[in-house]
């Protein structure tokens, strides 16, 4: 009868059946998240500019990926469980690039709306901005120039 | 009809074992068909529920994603007042306490109760040590006044300035409304004991890092307490190799935990300009 | 044709669960087989009843809006108590009305029969998921006592966190009522995934199904935003956090988007449903399969998915940068074309159907006219240059009004009538529904049709006082409001009135080919007596037996409904 089920396990008795690693297994999967833990703090004290956010987000996405495929068992479980879980990364990446579309490049004009002149006249295109505009980052706030960077000690 | 019967008898017996008797074993609840059913469908729900965890906690990363790409200065110069060495200890505590919870669910599906039982304790006592260094840490940012919010600038802040030195204008120090005034560029004296300058919108900085690291911790708190229950639970004997699933839930939550903070350290901690 | 040879296996059916083959409304009895019920049926049920008086309570604030824009400046109350109705007009009905109507109440009962199941996956997470609701409208009451919001159902920023009137007693109400949406929405997906009987496959299995899976894919993926955006607004006035404070260096904006990527996933909630209901209604009555059967299914899904693309077409005058109001308007053109598959799938299963005029019917033929308006409305919306002009006047309120009252609550009000019978076991009046229905249509025309021509006027929403121009038209549309309110009030008490004075239903009334009329009526605790194998669709009338299809009425008795699904089969 189970086997009709669209549900059906992997054995037709209707019992549970997992695939259950070893100890050393676990361990091992440990071992290396704790390296690639030391890697990325050894990471962070240089500056490889903007690399370093990118070089963070690999590693923490290799150390998570370990994490929920063996630890949590996404690697011999049902593909359904894989699927859930990963889409809801999908739509936060939906979420995070199209909210960044807005924020990010707010305040910048299409070139061709602010210069837009009328081919007949001459004239600019009216309800235009003018000229001269500030961006949203543009407010008081440049560092004071004593003291900024200095007295550090390399840790 | 005339085939009711089996399943109306409902024989108990509460060793947490089948009853092979009846043809069905006491875990499994009437509306499931067979105990895989019944597994399958609590993974598949407990996958679905650290989803929608995954998307609350990503709003927050979604707010922090747009403040960086807005304000890197910000986020390189304030960075340098949280620590590093206290952070990355709590990581690998947190990893350790995963591994700790996957052999837990490993030694429940061979049976083995006491072994569950000492697992289960330790990934307890690894989240209490989480939180304490998380004391450690919160309670020396509310002695730098690097609070959220409002709150920001407390006069603490001023206390920690070498003699002589200026203080920079702190929110708190005009007349009565905090938020009138976006705050001036501060000195403070980071993790390391260097004066360091905080930008203006530092504040920034700090309230996501409360909001975040506070709703984290409040799932470790949450966490331990399921943990525990589990831990009761399987010390009662309700599981065995046949029904583990509780144990295995109970984990699962816990290796979420887990995976929100390997991503919250390095983007909190680690990522900034080095000194 | 369901075998149903199967014996019934699995867990304790004893006298902790009650008796699986009686009734389930007998099956136990006692307020606290209620208040501790885990039958999914009874959950519904209870649902129901919740969510039919947060209608209530959402429908007299309406009436009390509409009343006072009957004349210019003061009707009955000030502008700032006028503020109030408002916006607990839009909250009570987006989060304690429309977003559980038909997924917790009528989804609760029949998705698991449907599928030939027991119960949900969870029931227990099922009661406490009707457990948070309840809390989650205590705590908006408790928001209506301590001096009410009048920010709109928007929250926006910076308004909200300025404001001193109850924010966080409302939002947190609304966080709470979240988690109950949730948690319904993960239940269906599990069930679906795991429960489906024999016979039941994915392209075999109910439209109504596939719009609770769709539906709950929604509640799953958007709801935790909405989570995360109140407790957001939360730190924001208690500890001024800055992230929507531009003075602090945070963004208003910031808080729109966090809102409507929920909010417009939330509108697909509402409205999948009730879409859901029309294809099995468009069936039954046409007494056919349904046309393109696998289509509306996927495009359910499609929804779903391409829902979650278009949230910034609420923002476009917002302040949003060109480039995203641009790439928003063209996914939000995207996302009509789902809908328009239904509609035309729906079409065409009408055409050369076998019509039987019954009270569902009549909702289901008006869902898809006012759906229709309200979907083509919507484009208008999502064209960048005429939304700039249409943007926050009565346009707007006009077109989402005919999407989720002419859609989904036309559609609730539709599938309440065809599966009153199959859950109450009594039948009602369908000479009484019919008149209701005629009430409530031309009464929520006479309310809208002028908001439109308002809107497209220049009448601005949420105003509390107009211009001399607009008052015919606020005029007609508040009496509009009477009379629907007649229509609904009629509907109510034709519902009632059958629970005590109704004839003992039949199995079938409408002589569907539905899988949940198959059980009996009202269903057992078990749903069925053995698990069944499906053999055949739910809309394969050329497969079902004339037993399977038999109304059960007798022809002499005064049922209209049976005299014609009789000439019908003489028919063929």
């Amino acid at each position: 009868m189970a086997t009709n089920h669209p549900h059906a396990s992997r054995a037709d008795d209707g019992d549970v059946h997992v695939h259950i690693a070893s100890t050393q297994f676990y361990w091992a999967i440990f071992g290396a998240l704790i390296l690639l833990t030391l890697l990325t703090v050894r990471v962070s004290y240089y500056d490889f500019g903007s690399a370093n956010i990118i070089i963070a987000l690999v590693v923490a996405t290799v150390k998570a990926s370990l994490v929920a495929a063996f630890f949590m068992h996404l690697r011999h479980d049902k593909l359904f469980n894989t699927l859930a879980f990963l889409s809801a990364f999908l739509f936060l990446a939906i979420f995070i690039l199209l909210t960044y579309d807005d924020l990010g490049v707010r305040g910048q004009r299409r070139p061709s709306y602010t210069s837009m002149v009328d081919p007949r006249t001459g004239e600019p295109a009216p309800g235009g901005e003018p000229a001269t505009s500030a961006t949203s980052n543009d407010v008081q706030g440049e560092a004071p120039k004593e003291g900024s960077g200095a007295e550090k000690k390399k840790e | 009809m005339a085939n009711v019967s089996e399943s109306a008898q409902g024989d108990v017996a509460h060793d947490g074992h089948d009853d092979h008797a009846h043809g069905h074993p006491d875990f499994l609840q009437h509306h499931f068909d067979t105990p895989a059913q019944q597994f399958d469908a609590s993974k598949l729900g407990m996958w679905v529920f650290i989803a929608t965890e995954i998307l609350m906690f990503g709003g927050l990363f979604c707010a922090y994603a747009i403040w960086r790409g807005l304000e890197p200065e910000v986020f390189d110069q304030a960075h340098h007042f949280l620590n590093k060495i206290l952070g990355a200890t709590n990581t690998v505590v947190l990893l350790f306490s995963s591994l700790t919870a996957a052999l837990a669910v490993r030694s429940a599906q061979v049976g083995k109760r006491n072994a569950t039982s000492m697992y289960l304790i330790i990934t307890i006592l690894c989240a209490c040590v989480f939180l304490v260094v998380k004391y450690f840490e919160y309670s020396h940012k509310f002695h730098l006044g690097l609070l959220p919010g409002h709150c920001f600038g407390h006069p603490g802040l001023s206390a920690s300035i070498q003699n002589g030195e200026e203080v920079g204008t702190c929110i708190r120090s005009v007349q009565g409304n905090a938020s009138s005034v976006m705050p001036q560029w501060v000195k403070a004296v980071d993790e390391s004991g260097n004066v360091q300058l905080l930008p203006p919108r530092a504040n920034m900085f700090f309230g996501l890092y409360f909001v975040m690291t506070g709703l984290h911790g409040l799932h470790v708190l949450v966490g331990m307490s399921i943990l525990t229950w589990v831990l009761i639970k399987n010390m009662r004997g309700d599981f065995s190799a046949r029904y583990f699933t509780w144990v295995d839930l109970g984990a699962l939550y816990w290796h979420l935990v887990d995976l929100v903070w390997i991503y919250l350290f390095p983007l909190l901690y680690l990522v900034g300009k080095p000194e | 044709m369901a075998a149903i040879d199967i014996p019934l296996v699995g867990g304790h059916a004893d006298e902790a669960h009650g008796d699986p083959h009686a009734n389930y409304l007998k099956a136990k009895r006692g307020i606290g087989s209620w208040m501790l019920t885990v039958d999914h049926k009874r959950i519904g049920l209870m649902y129901l009843t919740m969510v039919c008086i947060a209608f209530l309570v959402g429908g007299v604030f309406a009436l009390l809006v509409r009343l006072e824009l009957f004349t210019r400046g003061k009707t009955i109350v000030d502008g700032e108590t006028y503020n109030r109705f408002f916006t607990l007009h839009g909250a009570v009905m987006v989060f304690l009305f429309i977003i559980p109507s038909v997924p917790a109440a009528l989804g609760n009962f029949f998705l698991p029969i449907m599928i030939g199941a027991k119960d949900v996956a969870f029931p227990r997470i099922n009661l406490l998921s009707f457990y948070i609701y309840l809390l989650g409208l205590a705590v908006i009451l408790l928001s209506l006592v301590l001096g009410a919001v009048d920010t709109g159902w928007t929250f926006y920023t910076p308004y909200s966190v300025q404001t001193a009137n109850s924010v966080l007693s409302m939002t947190m109400g609304v966080f709470i009522l979240g988690f109950s949406s949730i948690l319904t929405g993960l239940n269906f997906l599990v069930t679906v995934h795991t429960m489906r009987a024999p016979g039941v496959t994915w392209q075999r299995m109910p439209l109504f199904v596939w719009g609770m899976y769709a539906t709950a894919l929604i509640q799953v993926l958007a709801t935790p935003v909405l989570a995360i955006t109140l407790l957001l607004l939360f730190s924001e006035r208690l500890f001024g956090i800055g992230i929507f404070d531009p003075k602090l260096g945070g963004d208003p904006v910031l808080f729109q988007h966090f809102f409507w990527f929920y909010s417009h996933p939330a509108v697909y909630i509402m409205i999948v449903p009730g879409m859901a209901i029309n294809s099995e209604l468009i069936a039954t009555f046409s007494r056919r399969a349904i046309f393109g059967q696998f289509a509306i299914a996927m495009s359910s899904v499609a929804l779903a998915i391409l829902g979650f693309l278009v949230w910034g077409h609420h923002l476009f005058v917002a302040g949003m940068s060109e480039f995203a109001t641009m790439v928003f308007s063209a996914l939000t053109f995207l996302v009509a074309i789902p809908s328009g598959v239904k509609v035309f799938n729906w079409t065409a299963t009408i055409y050369k159907g076998s019509i039987l005029w019954a009270s569902p019917m009549l909702y289901a033929m008006a869902f898809i006219f006012l759906f229709t308006i309200g979907g083509l409305t919507g484009l208008f919306l999502g064209t960048l240059s005429v939304d700039v002009h249409l943007t926050d006047t009565y346009f707007v309120v006009a077109h989402f009004h005919y999407v989720m009252m002419g859609g989904t609550v036309i559609a609730f009000l539709g599938g309440l009538l065809y599966w009153w019978p199959k859950m109450t076991g009594k039948m009602h009046d369908e000479k009484k529904a019919k008149i209701a229905f005629w009430f409530v249509f031309v009464g929520f025309n006479t309310v809208f049709i002028p908001q439109f021509i308002m809107g497209s006027r220049g009448m601005p929403r949420r105003y509390y006082d107009y211009l001399p121009q607009f008052e015919p038209f606020h005029k007609a549309s508040t009496i509009g409001s009477w009379i629907l309110a007649v229509g609904l009030f009629l509907t109510a008490y034709t519902l009632l009135e059958a629970l005590w004075s109704g004839k003992n239903a039949p199995r079938n009334p409408w002589g569907s080919a539905g899988y949940e009329w198959m059980t009996d009526t009202p269903p057992c605790l078990a749903n069925f007596h053995s698990t069944p194998i499906f053999t055949r669709g739910p809309y394969d009338y050329h497969l079902a037996t004339p037993e399977e299809l038999a109304t059960g009425f007798d022809p002499v008795e005064d049922a209209p409904a049976a005299k014609q699904v009789a000439k019908a089969d003489a028919k063929k």
